[in-house]
């Protein structure tokens, strides 16, 4: 009997053992799932907050949450942070729940403390606690929080560009300019974005970006007023005439402006830009004498009249129609607005739309949109002002009654005209430049201009008034499109 | 027979009794030891895989922990002068292959130009990775390179901090340590016969498998490379893991290999450099 109940221990034993053995390994697969699945939800935070910090997103904060950032074009200051809150049933103030330990170990202790004191801490719903899709019958990613904020060296931990040995300033936010951080207000600002996803089992994952909006592929604006042509010269290709009175204000102006109009002193570009020596003569010849070297100047070191060969700016796959053309579609597919006239009956086929087309889309200082009119544009009497970048594929005619701050493109029949009087003018810089045939169809060949040689063409009549044309890099920068934010970094934050 | 007067006499057992008794005696304790020692064997067998297993597991997560951060912090990050805190590539090769500025052509099944140290071995390659990230940028700045290396059937693990100017290649290979023990996925074609005998969905090209396998970024959608004009390893964007471990012994009750394939994915998310 006593050998039986030995031997029944001992199996009992190995029972348990493989028991206890395989709870282990059951533990082992359900970590295993946790981390992956903790892993995807922090990084749908991530994405959220990345997709929505795009203007264009329908649930971006700049339409559902506007306190969460600055105003376009303004830059978003060191020691504001910003919070998509994602709470569960049972989370209550998910901020107290899970509260927010990395702010402070990347500025500081006690940083997020003298955020919230200083009421610079913003808080919106995520998409998953918004309507409609907090109507579901299932839960969305369980991610916490999503902060958003501004970085600067010491919250990185490292120096950034220019490399001139300057001490880590706590107060500069970090900005790129498409190829490495600096924090010379170069470029696109970086935000941060981190997110934090908890598990109901308690399995935790603190993911972070640092990302910035990239532009679309985009023309260089090597000149306040670039007239793209043929590239390899001979006959004329590009048509220009400027107001003829010697006291006009009308200016074609390289020197930079920063966005209140004062000289910077920096960034000076060409006054008006051409792709060959001809059409420089021929742009020359359509200036009064008496104004070629006052009121065309620009240039480093500045030069009176500035009038240059720029095409070696354009990439090469951005100097035939068909290659510029690629571009505007691209810029098309990311526009605010594309404003399509009724199509004419006749060759090339364009309608025309005029100023009150363009009322209704409350374009401001700081709500500078990318506008497309996919036909012709007469602006004369509208007398608001326009903010961001205008493409027009067919003629731009143009009134100094509006001040345009922005980019303006004129490509496809490329042809601007003007004869109107008062004294605004355009801040940033216009691109001319034909692509297209007399049937709207692209051109074919390697240059840009028909097989008749005609290509750009501005032309001003003598009435024109207004201020003319002032390059500004400050205005450029705010009206170049964005296609999203890019990734510059991730990391998984260990706990 | 006669009784004694005042006691009482019991008969004893008989001799054929005894015999009976221990003979179920020794039937029962039979059958218990033999399910004892089948137990023992199921036991041991079952433990060694669930080790092999559990090894797996762990080898599998960090790998794929390491290939996610791949790229950190990526040149935008870069420090003049200290080229060692931002990493050239996510996935590193050696120097005789041309690291960093050269790329080197990812092959599978051997060749391509990314050669390595060892013998008829590529990095990136089939069995052998090198992950260049900081794992610890809060403690610190400087990058590592971080090694999977399968030599024999041992699949080693080891770290070194990125110089600049060294070779990821020399300088991870005397760092390396075991990781995951009895990798049999470069086995031997008669091992691998053998192996499909028992078990004929594992190994189904009838060679060896890959720990690892990439997709390459192009200018459409990541494909899996090799694939002409983007095999530079700064192109890798997913690292498919596949790991095939075997148990120390074979199954004790009956004789064959216990065998565990376990597959992830990691995903690179720093951009290109």
């Amino acid at each position: 009997m006593l050998i039986s109940i030995f031997i029944l221990l001992l199996i009992s034993v190995v029972a348990i053992a493989l028991i206890v053995a395989s709870g282990t390994e059951s533990s082992l697969a359900g970590n295993y799932r946790s981390a992956t699945g903790v892993y995807y939800a922090s990084l749908a935070g991530l994405e959220e907050a990345r997709g929505r910090l795009f203007a264009k997103d329908p649930n971006s904060f700049k339409n559902k949450a506007p306190n969460m950032l600055p105003p376009p074009g303004t830059t978003f200051d060191i020691g504001y942070a910003s919070y998509v809150l994602n709470p569960g049933p049972a989370d209550g103030n998910v901020l107290t729940t899970y509260p927010d330990t990395e702010y402070d170990i990347e500025f500081g202790g006690g940083a997020l403390t003298a955020v919230v004191a200083a009421g610079q801490r913003n808080t919106t719903a995520s998409i998953w606690n918004s309507s409609p899709l907090n109507g579901l019958s299932f839960p969305g990613p369980l991610y916490k929080w999503v902060r958003i904020n501004a970085v600067s060296e010491p919250s990185l931990g490292r120096p950034v560009a220019p490399y001139d040995g300057h001490a880590l300033d706590p107060t500069k936010p970090i900005f790129y300019d498409g190829a490495q951080l600096n924090v010379s207000n170069s470029g696109s600002q970086v935000l941060e974005i981190t997110a934090l996803a908890v598990l109901p089992n308690g399995s935790q994952k603190l993911l972070q970006y640092l990302a910035a909006p990239i532009s679309v592929a985009f023309p260089p604006l090597p000149a306040a007023l670039t007239l793209a042509g043929k590239i390899t010269g001979g006959s004329s290709t590009v048509a220009y005439s400027s107001p003829s009175s010697t006291n006009n204000q009308f200016r074609v102006q390289g020197l930079d402006q920063d966005c209140n109009g004062n000289l910077t002193g920096t960034n000076n570009v060409v006054a008006i830009g051409v792709f060959n020596s001809t059409d420089t003569a021929v742009v020359t010849a359509g200036i009064p004498n008496g104004l070629r070297s006052t009121n065309y100047q620009g240039g480093s070191p500045p030069n009176s009249p500035d009038i240059e060969v720029v095409y070696s700016s354009f990439p090469s796959a951005m100097r035939s129609p068909s290659g510029l053309d690629t571009v505007v579609q691209t810029i098309i597919q990311n526009a605010d607005v594309v404003i399509t006239p009724t199509p004419s009956g006749t060759p090339p086929y364009l309608g025309t739309a005029t100023g009150s087309d363009l009322t209704p889309l409350g374009m401001t200082s700081t709500n500078l949109l990318t506008v497309i009119v996919n036909g012709n544009l007469d602006i004369s009497n509208w007398s608001q002002d326009g903010y961001g970048l205008l493409l027009v594929t067919g003629t731009f005619t143009y009134d100094p009654d509006t001040s345009w701050n922005g980019i303006i493109l004129v490509i496809g029949q490329g042809i601007v005209a003007g004869s109107h009087s008062q004294y605004k003018q355009i801040n940033g810089a216009m691109l001319v430049a034909k692509t297209r045939d007399s049937n709207n169809l692209v051109l074919t060949g390697p240059d840009l201009a028909d097989s008749s040689g005609v290509g750009a063409s501005v032309i001003f009549a003598n009435s024109m008034q207004g201020n003319g044309i002032r390059y500004s890099s400050c205005w450029v920068q705010k009206a170049k499109p964005t296609s999203s934010y890019k990734i510059l970094s991730f990391r998984e934050i260990s706990q | 027979m006669r009784r004694i007067s005042g006691g009482v006499r019991q008969a004893g057992f008989s001799l054929i009794e005894l015999l009976v008794a221990l003979g179920i005696f020794l039937l029962v304790t039979g059958a218990a030891f033999t399910l004892l020692g089948s137990s023992q064997q199921r036991y041991q067998t079952e433990s060694q895989v669930l080790t092999s297993f559990q090894e797996a597991r762990l080898a599998l997560d960090q790998i794929v922990r390491d290939v996610n951060d791949s790229g950190y912090p990526p040149p935008t990050y870069f420090v003049s002068g200290a080229p060692e805190q931002s990493a050239s590539s996510p996935f590193a090769w050696s120097l005789g292959a041309g690291y960093p500025n050269t790329p080197c052509q990812i092959a599978t099944g051997g060749g391509g130009s990314c050669t390595t140290a060892t013998a008829n071995n590529t990095s990136p390659g089939d069995f052998d990775l090198i992950v260049e990230t900081n794992p610890t940028p809060l403690t610190s700045p400087n990058v590592s390179w971080i090694r999977y290396q399968l030599l024999g059937t041992t699949l080693y693990r080891g770290t070194a901090p990125k110089v600049s100017g060294g070779d990821p290649d020399a300088a991870t290979s005397t760092q390396l340590v075991p990781f995951v023990q009895n990798v049999i996925n470069n086995s031997s074609a008669a091992q691998i016969t053998q192996y499909q005998t028992i078990y004929p969905s594992m190994f189904p090209l009838g060679a060896p498998v890959p720990i690892f396998s990439y997709n390459c970024d192009t200018g459409a959608a990541p494909v899996a490379c090799p694939f002409s004009g983007y095999n530079s390893p700064a192109n890798i964007r997913d690292v498919v893991v596949t790991l095939i471990v075997s148990a120390p012994t074979p199954d004790a009750t009956t004789g064959v290999p216990r065998i565990v394939q376990l597959s992830g994915r990691g995903r690179r998310i720093n951009p290109n450099q």
